[in-house]
């Protein structure tokens, strides 16, 4: 059982039904073409119409929509709830700033070293509850959470001092990742975390469309039928988790990098709870949902900053959509908005189309 | 080694204190079989609207403790009785993640209107007190100890001897075999959240006089209270007490120690992490053969 239980089926069934020798339907194409303008309208034309500030914040919003792209694969995907991927992001970030200043890796290696260790650190986190129910491995992750922001509390983040923990407490308090060489401006670091969250949906794209994709729906629908069926349900559980972790983790390095070093004050246990909200508001099957929730988390609340608006207003609209998301719009709002939007149309349209009708009775 | 005896002091108040919201938990688990994430929140929220009542309104302190635990009682309430029926055939899982959605709005509220300034309330058992020993024990301390304690019986025997009850106990087995022998569900329901409510409202109040009135930080001690809740599987409402006391104990006993004081918030997860760990190793796994 899931929280996905009230919603159908999803894409992962689709792929056998075309026909033979054709490699890819019409469908498809479209939405690559899509993807594709909008990747390159982000890339080109973003940094020429924002400021540096909007642009820092852009950064974010794609940091984060990563961090709900791999919350909503554990959602949509598996069926199972994690409240601690805020914590996750912070390990990745920590474990980045460790080793990218006690050595001189180059970033991209750092990338994928953090992106490992929080991998291997999510199994550890959700190996125990994985035996249990899914109620289990949310409230655990929950519990990781809080105590992951009391370890970093008391240690910080590492700064450039000696030990183990790397962190100097005479220094100036926080620093800053160094960024790669290709990417030291604003703008041309905002394009690099635009191309590495670019790959990391590649990734998670190709995982959903490939056998652990497909693993994964089985899990989702019927656990023992799964099992039956010759599912590991143990091993794909994990290489979920492992996925969203290694996600979460590389995009901690960037954020890392992207402002002047982190502290635990960024990684708030309610945030984890925030960005459940947001993918859930979001969708937590469609691709689109993750960048919905990223835009919820990071660029709304500085826009409702900049309209001098509460951004408290932001908590308590995630709190009634997730109760509106859970009780009548399992998909989401990048699903139920279209759709909405439809009916509206539908609906303006009615006395039109109806007027019409009877007019051509009338010409008969 | 430090002297402990006024940490263990602190540890069993605050320990009744997890006790309690473990065992208001427990209750609403059982009957309902949702969690509810929301209730340290909804519990600060109430002491927050005490706060605001004595300190701005300047009404009589103890008018305004009444008004924080009926607040407690009335939102869980409504929560219960709107969401808690369109709910109930889901998966435990979403219950409790809908509850979520109650502590967002919560929060949200509490930081517009009162902002994330530390406050705290000073019940005025505080300031009496006695000595045992060395040791000075004020009465918020033994209502915290005590309140856990007969709230704990009160309820183990509520649960075994009255009709409601046993209808409680009932509807934990099975929703609709309970509704088809007759009894009145969504009453029973209100009932578990009224007093779930009731006591998430008390244990707010008491936790904003032991540990501050932080809207956050007393949210998020609903997760110690969890840890209880969880060693006692959801289920025993003795082994929650007992856990929630240890919880407090170690807790306390941690914070003169300078290696580990820093980390003594830890205690709950440690503890529930080492139980859920015990629970798994039981649990036949669904494994390939």
């Amino acid at each position: 059982m899931s929280v996905a239980e009230k919603s159908g089926s999803t894409g992962a069934g689709a792929v056998a039904a075309r026909p033979p020798g054709q490699r890819f339907d019409r469908k498809t194409i479209v939405h690559a073409v899509g993807i594709a303008i909008f990747f390159l309208l982000l890339f080109f034309v973003l940094p020429g119409i924002t400021s540096n500030y909007w642009l820092q914040i852009c950064t974010q919003v794609v940091v984060y929509s990563v961090v709900a792209l791999g919350l909503a694969i554990l959602v949509g995907r598996v069926g199972m709830v994690s409240l601690g991927q805020i914590a996750l992001l912070a390990i990745g970030g920590w474990v980045a700033l460790r080793i990218g200043f006690a050595t001189g890796l180059p970033f991209p290696i750092l990338m994928l070293a953090a992106g490992l260790v929080t991998g291997i650190l999510g199994v550890i986190v959700g190996l125990p509850a994985l035996r249990l129910s899914g109620l289990y491995l949310a409230l655990i992750t929950l519990m990781a959470a809080a105590a992951i922001s009391i370890v970093l509390q008391q240690t910080n983040f590492p700064n450039g001092g000696g030990g183990f923990l790397g962190y100097d407490i005479t220094g100036s308090g926080t620093a800053a990742l160094r960024r790669p060489s290709i990417a030291m401006e604003t703008t041309s670091f905002f394009r690099y975390t635009l191309i590495v969250g670019g790959l990391m949906f590649l990734l998670a794209w190709l995982h959903v469309r490939g056998k652990p994709g497909r693993a994964w729906a089985a899990i989702r629908q019927s656990q023992p039928a799964a099992l039956a069926g010759g599912v590991n349900i143990t091993l794909y559980k994990l290489w979920a988790f492992a996925l969203a972790a290694f996600m979460t983790g590389v995009m901690g390095c960037l954020l890392a990098a992207s402002g002047g070093g982190l502290t635990i004050l960024q990684f708030p246990t309610q945030e984890s709870i925030s960005l459940l909200a947001a993918v859930f508001i979001g969708g937590v099957y469609g691709f689109a949902g993750a960048i919905v929730a990223g835009v919820f988390i990071k660029l709304v609340p500085a826009l409702l900053d900049n309209w001098d608006l509460p951004p408290d207003l932001l908590l308590i609209l995630f709190g009634v959509g997730v109760m509106q998301v859970l009780l009548t719009a399992p998909q989401g709002l990048a699903v139920q908005f279209p759709k909405d939007m439809m009916k509206l149309a539908k609906l303006i349209a009615r006395p039109f189309t109806k007027g019409r009708k009877t007019a051509g009775e009338v010409a008969r | 080694m430090p002297d402990l005896k006024p940490f263990i002091v602190l540890g069993l108040a605050l320990g009744g204190v997890f006790a309690l919201s473990g065992v208001g938990l427990v209750v609403l688990y059982r009957a309902t079989g949702v969690i509810n994430l929301a209730y340290g929140a909804v519990g600060a929220f109430g002491a927050l609207i005490s706060w605001e009542l004595i300190n701005n309104a300047r009404w009589n302190e103890w008018l305004a403790f009444l008004v924080c635990i009926l607040f407690g009682g009335v939102v869980t309430l409504v929560y219960g009785y709107i969401f808690g029926p369109m709910l109930a055939p889901r998966d435990p899982l979403v219950k409790a993640t809908a509850t979520l959605g109650l502590l967002l709005v919560l929060l949200g509220l509490s930081s517009w209107i009162w902002g994330d300034d530390a406050r705290s309330i000073v019940l005025p058992t505080t300031s009496e007190g006695f000595s045992i020993g060395e040791v000075n024990v004020n009465y918020t301390q033994i209502i915290a100890l005590a309140l856990c304690l007969v709230v704990t019986a009160g309820t183990a025997v509520f649960l075994r001897v009255t009709k409601l009850g046993t209808a409680m106990r009932s509807l934990a087995n099975d929703r609709e075999i309970t509704a088809m022998l007759g009894v009145p569900v969504r009453r029973v329901e209100a009932a578990a959240w009224l007093g779930s409510g009731l006591l998430s409202g008390a244990t707010g109040l008491l936790l904003s006089n032991l540990v501050g009135l932080d809207m956050v930080g007393l949210t998020f001690l609903v997760i110690a209270a969890l840890a209880a809740a969880l060693i006692g599987q959801l289920r025993s409402l003795w082994v929650t007490l007992a856990a929630g006391l240890a919880i407090g104990i170690v807790q306390a006993c941690a914070t003169p120690f300078e290696s580990i004081g820093g980390y003594r918030s830890m205690t709950p997860f440690v503890f529930a992490i080492a139980a859920l760990l015990w629970f798994a190793r039981k649990q036949p796994a669904l494994v390939r053969v």
